[in-house]
């Protein structure tokens, strides 16, 4: 090389002009970039927490059951607001008016509770409860029970409520955080190996690889493609976390799952480790075939394992803890999808995480070398397509 | 011409007219299968000179053009650029046009243009002006911003061909070049590599077309089932002919049909064409044909590529 720019990069540099040229991944960004925010900010807008109850009491001798009304809702977990109210007819205008959800009116023997269309079951559970626990008191305090005698009686001690298998607070969102993991590195991990597959068949196919390789020596064709096809994925899906990680800090206050400030700069190490292992294979690939039409079947038994890989997804968000999904998140195929998956669900040990990737690696090396030998030998290579078994034996020679 | 037979231009006899040999081919075999695509193939091309090679499909031209650039890695034989054999940065200074062509289809043809000269080492900006430079002369200025495969056939071949050149390159091996082009775009292209040729750089070329390869090269090289045929100009190529003369004389025909060794052709045009064995002295032939009548016209027909291609073919 004469020149002061390496092939190497030369090379990934007009992948990646020719790339940015194309609409196609523009709209692939923009759609990653809004999915993962949408996840991250949704259960925000739908989780609102709820507004107290605002409650009408009509008259003294209901207002005069305010302290017992917020103990017992408290209680039960319902939030009240109370309202003195002075008569029945404003009471009821403010209930049309939807200043209050309920007036109640106690008087005597009789309690109504006014509403619009219905009231919430446990709010007149807890209605019922207050209303009854006066007249009761009412009742002994007429039978000679001293007032605070018959009051005692009636405050019971709160129910203590034990849980034996207690659930995580935010299971729906960790097994949301997981799918959408799931598919943003199944998605990129699979359409940029296939721009490497598609990349490499077309030079091929096109006979510009015959041109190209007068000048260039394979392995470094090879490098920089799927350097240049990297460099637009990991960009893609790096704008994807960012967005992510600026939508997380705009609604922490809201349901975010803890893990996701882990899970999405892994996500990045992943789809680095993810694409390394598959676009050295879809090269291969895309150097078997003799006709574009072809692509399709050479690359399919990557892409059916990468699909299933993915699907696996779905089972493990069931069950993130099962000893399966820890083994697979070790296999360096599967890795790249499924430990991104178990770090959303679940603790994952850092030593796991790192053996995962340092085993992904491996394999990517070693795939890297297998493919490009495949490339070398079967880029410029008249005829049919050829098949990875004939590949194989002819890279040995 | 007349005593040229017997040093006729051999397969051995490759020799340069113009310097020292730049490149050489020597001893070159490949087998694809059990089919022997070249068999002991030498030639050698020097700076300055154009060299055609001819011969059929199939006959090797381009096992041995894609054996010069590397692409095929030959079983035997020695192919050696300025004394050494080729490498690979040697071969940065090499330009080719691959008999099926091989551009980027979606590529705009100043950025492909660019994108190949910096894969020969040029920096960007040398890359840009000479790419720019090379659309001028080749008539493709007002196309650089489009994309290559909204070109015409005969402009993608125009690109092709500055694919080859951009960098500059000391040797052009292009295979088939003209194949398929319209009259006035071979005009260009050859013009383009005469000049070529006239700069010292030096120029491989295969052609179907004998009648291109005759006009425009200094030197042929001729294939035939993946054996060198002959090597030499054309002129040293013609050796390989019978010697013929046309004869026109004011007679009856068929005056020359005592004459032994000698054989009428089917003439076209003036008189008859006659072909001599190696033996038959000329001056006998102009003997019988001045007792036969006044003679308006005698001597020697130059034989085309053609003529030495068949007789070659038909041994």
């Amino acid at each position: 090389m004469s020149g002061s720019t390496p092939t190497v990069w030369v090379v990934a540099r007009r992948e990646i002009d020719e790339r940015l040229r194309s609409r196609y991944i523009r709209i692939m960004t923009a759609i990653s970039v809004v999915l993962v925010v949408a996840v991250i900010v949704a259960p925000s807008l739908f989780h609102k927490p709820a507004k107290p109850a605002p409650i009408g009491l009509v008259g003294t001798s209901t207002q005069a059951l305010a302290p017992a009304l917020q103990r017992a809702a408290s209680a039960a977990g319902v939030k009240v607001r109370l309202v003195d109210v002075s008569g029945t007819a404003v009471a009821r205008a403010d209930v049309r008016q939807k200043r209050l959800d309920v007036a109640l009116i106690v008087s005597g023997d009789q309690a109504t509770a006014q509403v619009r269309e219905d009231i919430d079951p446990t709010l007149r559970a807890v209605l019922q409860a207050v209303v009854s626990g006066a007249h009761l008191q009412a009742a002994l305090a007429a039978n000679g029970l001293p007032p605070s005698a018959a009051a005692r009686a009636l405050t019971p001690a709160p129910l203590a409520v034990t849980a034996l298998n207690p659930a995580p607070p935010d299971q729906t969102a960790h097994a949301l955080a997981a799918i959408v993991a799931g598919i943003l590195l199944y998605m990129s991990i699979l359409l940029y190996g296939q721009a490497v597959a598609q990349g490499v068949a077309q030079e091929k196919t096109s006979r510009t690889a015959e041109v190209l390789l007068a000048v260039v020596r394979p392995s470094r064709l090879l490098a920089g493609k799927v350097l240049g096809i990297g460099i637009v994925g990991f960009t893609q899906i790096g704008l994807t976390v960012v967005a992510g990680l600026i939508a997380n800090a705009v609604v922490q206050r809201a349901q975010i799952p803890s893990t996701t400030w882990v899970l999405l700069p892994s996500i990045l190490l992943w789809f680095l480790l993810g694409f390394a292992l598959y676009a050295f294979a879809c090269a291969a690939a895309g150097a078997l075939v003799a006709r574009q039409e072809e692509l399709g079947f050479v690359t399919m038994p990557i892409s059916l394992f990468l699909v299933a890989t993915f699907l696996l997804t779905y089972v493990a968000v069931g069950t993130p803890n099962a000893w399966w999904l820890t083994v697979v998140s070790f296999v360096p195929p599967m890795a790249p999808v499924l430990m991104p998956v178990r770090i959303a669900l679940t603790h994952v040990p850092a030593w796991q995480i790192a053996l995962s990737a340092a085993l992904t690696l491996g394999a990517a090396v070693l795939v890297a070398g297998i493919a490009a030998r495949i490339y070398s030998v079967a880029l410029v290579r008249g005829g049919a397509k050829l098949s990875w078994g004939q590949a194989l034996r002819l890279s040995r020679s | 011409m007349t005593a040229s037979r017997d040093d006729a231009a051999t397969p051995a006899a490759g020799r340069s007219t113009a310097g020292d040999a730049a490149l050489r081919v020597t001893g070159l075999r490949h087998r694809f299968g059990d089919r022997l695509a070249v068999d002991g193939v030498e030639f050698l091309v020097a700076g300055g000179e154009i060299v055609g090679l001819v011969g059929r499909n199939g006959a090797g031209k381009t096992t041995t053009m894609r054996a010069v650039m590397g692409i095929l890695h030959p079983q035997e034989g020695e192919i050696t650029w300025r004394g050494h054999p080729v490498g690979f940065d040697d071969r940065l200074r090499f330009g080719y046009m691959p008999e099926e062509r091989g551009l980027y289809p979606q590529m705009k043809v100043l950025p492909q243009l660019v994108y190949f000269a910096r894969l020969c080492g040029l920096d960007r900006a040398t890359a840009e002006r000479r790419a720019a430079e090379l659309l001028g002369r080749l008539d493709l200025a007002a196309r650089a911003q489009d994309q290559t495969i909204a070109l015409s056939h005969g402009n993608q071949q125009r690109v092709q061909l500055a694919v080859a050149m951009v960098h500059d390159p000391d040797l052009l091996v292009l295979d088939e070049p003209f194949a398929g082009l319209d009259p006035s775009v071979v005009d260009d292209l050859s013009t383009i590599l005469r000049g070529e040729a006239e700069d010292g750089h030096a120029v491989l070329f295969s052609s179907h077309q004998l009648d291109l390869i005759e006009r425009l090269c200094d030197r042929i090289v001729v294939l035939e089932d993946g054996r060198l045929l002959a090597a030499g100009t054309l002129d040293e190529l013609r050796a390989h002919l019978p010697r013929r003369l046309r004869v026109k004389v004011d007679a009856p025909a068929g005056w020359e049909q005592g004459l032994t060794g000698v054989r009428a052709e089917d003439g076209d045009g003036e008189g008859v064409v006659l072909d001599l064995d190696s033996d038959v002295d000329a001056q006998a032939v102009l003997a019988a044909a001045q007792a036969a009548g006044p003679i308006e016209q005698f001597g020697y027909e130059r034989g085309h590529l053609v003529d030495v291609y068949r007789e070659l073919v038909r041994r």
